[in-house]
């Protein structure tokens, strides 16, 4: 409520041409990044990372996590050129008006892309192991109905919404692990770099598509109130990836071990496959919680950025009248975005993970090159003139 | 205002959505399967038998505590016929008026023939299809499998529970679903499902109320049946896997007529893989601690010279067990299911590599070495015979 007398005074304020007038901390938009980019890895990067890895699939994520260390330092370096602006909106100043726009338009079309295929990647889950019967439709549609609301909210509910869901969802993920210690084998990790390190690098190849997603805190670092620690969280949110990503792809080597390639869902699996006592059974439903609350995180960040950077393209004043329509955009997109699980889970695990990259990581590169020449050609300009 | 005319309609629609009504499933619909028997029928036929649970009389039975024991047919069988399993099951479903529910399987039992063509084929559907168990156990047996669902057993519920348990208690091998596909696609690639056997029923009591019971361990070269052993090498084949849990061994101490039992606490066993001069070996270290259980002899057990005699011929009779299990089934049956093509594979992968495709070869002539190290830790309560048969024989 109070909320509402605030906003008119910040209208007036600096920040007039801002669409959005939320503030998260540095430690929410950490909160918020682990599942943007955890909660679609935990089902399918193990099975796929041990295609190629073997018995070293737990070092993928760590290979891989350095093109999240390198996403998050190009966004924050380009943040710092321009610390009031998304993407969407320094890519015109980079590049000028034309090519701006055209950039940001693919920008645009990628994240719609990628939210369709996270809204088609939790669908075929949901459908594939609890709801066979029910039109992925209708899956898909409760999500992005939930997601709309998220985003209609503004990043600041977004925030705090994270900040309330996912140390619950870490937590149970954990537990999960800690149930499933005594059917471990630890003799499944050897023999350790057999074939030197070139297998578990192109392991890594794919989890690096999903790290390079973390370049999309290029659209929450302005709306940063700490923005100085911005790079510092980004950092310790890869980080807290990693380790979550370790953690699952050792607990899925030590329970299944080459076994682990040929299952479509590991965790899901492992799950089930917890039995204590014989009546702490039957588990998966805790996989399906965390799945469910971690794609709704997931889907919420891409659908805003999505908003917004459209709204911002068009240079609206709000955002929020695009949320709803955007939303049966993205049921389209989850519809039309594979035809099976099966054409979904290959194309991730081959052009999926140069799309990826070169979207999220050679693009963003090329920008900084380009901001980092002009303002060195605009000083010398400076200094010539002056 | 604004907001609420757009809300509205949305939040109406959720009702809709909500409902979830597609793969709305009643449990008094369901039928709830408990196990499954897979019998070869023709050559081209399998028969699928289902063990149903029927929750009433689960229910009156709670009611009227204890009253009947068993031999009320509490359990249902029903089976059918089909090319595959989930051809059968679709037959199945036309003779069972409630939904075939997977969820709640927990055992399997594959009738012997269908073994010895290869089990891979069937296990197949129990990785695939979405209800069922990757920690459903998996036996086979000799005689029918519908006959072994259809017994009633006089102390549990049915036999699904009665085979359940009696792996709970892990005398013999525990073969999950799991286990077995890893076995498979393993470097060993041999792998061994326990099998089962009728118990004859007590004198006086019907054919039918008795249960099967564990009595061995089937061989599988790869998924195919090649050879059984019984269950005290079954023992011998634990010690090498490291799976040994429960185990009570009787000795005989030299120059005494009695046995002294001991039952272990704690085992563990390591294969450690050697390769020097095109020659292959494999040293088994176990490791165990066992208390005192029995003893008919007139030694004292607090004496350290009898324990140490003691410990040398527990040693004895362990490496005797193991023994027997390699040469039944690394000489005989020629399959490693004790995961030494594992062991050489982890500490020799660039040797394993060039001379994989050789191990059916190599593996009947890998030697085996064995390193016992048994401790007896405690003597148990009191030792009434070491007090009283001392006297006995001053008075002769």
């Amino acid at each position: 409520m109070d909320k509402s007398q605030v906003q008119p005074e910040k209208r007036t304020g600096v920040e007039q041409n801002m669409i959005e007038k939320g503030k998260i901390s540095g430690s929410q938009m950490a909160i918020m990044m682990n599942p943007a980019i955890f909660a679609t890895v935990l089902l399918l990067v193990p099975a796929i990372t041990a295609k190629h890895a073997k018995q070293d699939m737990w070092l993928s994520p760590i290979w891989a996590s350095l093109i999240g260390f390198l996403a998050v330092f190009l966004a924050y370096k380009l943040n710092k050129l321009y610390p009031k602006n998304t993407l969407i909106e320094y890519c015109e100043i980079i590049l000028g008006k034309f090519l701006g726009k055209m950039i940001g338009a693919v920008y645009l079309f990628f994240y719609l892309h990628i939210t369709g295929i996270v809204v088609r990647e939790y669908g075929e889950f949901v459908s594939g192991t609890f709801l066979p019967h029910t039109p992925m439709l209708f899956i898909f549609g409760t999500m992005i109905l939930v997601c709309s609301f998220a985003v209609y909210g503004g990043l600041e509910v977004i925030g705090r919404c994270s900040e309330m869901i996912v140390p619950v969802v870490l937590l149970f993920y954990l537990v999960l692990f800690i149930m499933l210690i005594k059917d471990l084998h630890i003799q499944n990790i050897f023999p350790m770099m057999a074939n030197g390190v070139t297998p578990s690098l192109v392991g890594s190849i794919v989890p690096q598509s999903w790290f390079s997603e973390y370049f999309i805190i290029a659209f929450f670092l302005p709306y940063l109130s700490d923005q100085e620690k911005g790079l510092k969280w980004g950092m310790l949110s890869v980080v807290s990836v990693v380790f979550f990503m370790v953690l699952t792809n050792f607990t899925s080597l030590l329970l299944f071990g080459r076994l682990t390639s040929v299952l479509t869902y590991p965790v899901m699996i492992a799950a089930r496959y917890i039995s204590i006592a014989e009546f702490l059974e039957h588990l998966e439903s805790i996989v399906m919680a965390i799945w469910v609350a971690g794609t709704f995180i997931k889907i919420t960040v891409f659908y805003y950025t999505l908003v917004l950077g459209t709204a911002q393209w068009l240079k609206l004043s709000d955002f929020r009248p695009l949320v709803f329509p955007f939303g049966l955009l993205l049921l389209t997109f989850g519809a039309w975005s594979a035809n099976s699980l099966q054409e979904l889970s290959h194309f991730l695990s081959t052009s999926g993970a140069f799309y990826f990259l070169s979207v999220q990581i050679i693009i963003p590169l090329i920008l900084l090159l380009i901001a980092l020449i002009r303002i060195k050609v605009q000083q010398n300009k400076g200094t010539v003139s002056g | 205002m604004k907001l609420r005319h757009i809300l509205f309609p949305f939040i109406s629609m959720i009702v809709l959505l909500l409902s979830g009504c597609w793969d709305r499933q009643e449990v008094n619909d369901l039928g709830l399967i408990t196990a499954a028997g897979i019998d070869r029928i023709s050559d081209q036929t399998i028969e699928l038998s289902v063990l149903v649970y029927i929750p009433k009389s689960a229910g009156s039975q709670q009611s009227m505590n204890g009253s009947s024991g068993g031999g009320s047919s509490q359990t249902l069988v029903r089976s059918a016929t089909g090319i595959t399993i989930a051809d059968a099951m679709s037959k199945l479903q036309e003779k069972l008026p409630r939904h075939i529910f997977w969820g709640h399987t927990e055992v399997f039992i594959f009738n012997d023939q269908l073994a010895k063509e290869g089990l891979a084929k069937q296990i197949d559907f129990i990785m695939r299809h979405p209800q069922l168990r990757e920690r459903s156990q998996l036996f086979i047996s000799n005689q029918k499998a519908k006959e072994v669902l259809s017994l009633l057993p006089p102390l549990e519920r049915d036999l699904a529970t009665v085979l359940r348990e009696l792996e709970a208690m892990k005398m013999g091998m525990e073969v999950t679903v799991k286990n077995f596909a890893e076995m498979l696609i393993s470097d060993s690639g041999d792998t061994a499902v326990p099998w089962i056997k009728i118990l004859p029923p007590e004198e006086g009591k019907k054919k039918k109320e008795t249960i099967a019971y564990i009595a061995g361990t089937g061989i599988f070269k790869k998924d195919k049946l090649v050879g059984k052993i019984d269950d005290s090498v079954t023992r011998g084949v634990l010690w090498l896997r490291n799976e040994i849990q429960l185990a009570t061994v009787t000795v005989k101490p030299s120059g005494t007529n009695g046995y002294v039992s001991v039952s272990l606490q704690k085992a563990n066993a390591k294969l450690i893989p050697e390769y020097g001069n095109g020659k292959w070996k494999i040293h088994l270290k176990t490791e165990a601690e066992a208390d005192i259980v029995q003893n008919t002899t007139q030694l004292d057990m607090a004496n350290p010279v009898v324990i140490k005699d003691l410990h040398k011929q527990l040693k004895k009779v362990i490496e005797n067990k193991v023994n027997l299990a390699l040469v039944q089934v690394q000489k005989k049956m020629k399959a490693d299911i004790f995961g030494f093509g594992d062991a050489f594979y982890r500490k020799y992968p660039g040797l394993w590599k060039k001379q994989k495709y050789r191990w059916d070869e190599i593996f009947p002539n890998v030697e085996v070495t064995i390193d016992t190290d048994i401790k007896i830790r405690r003597q148990g309560k009191t030792s009434v015979l070491s007090v009283i048969v001392p006297e006995e024989v001053k008075e002769k």
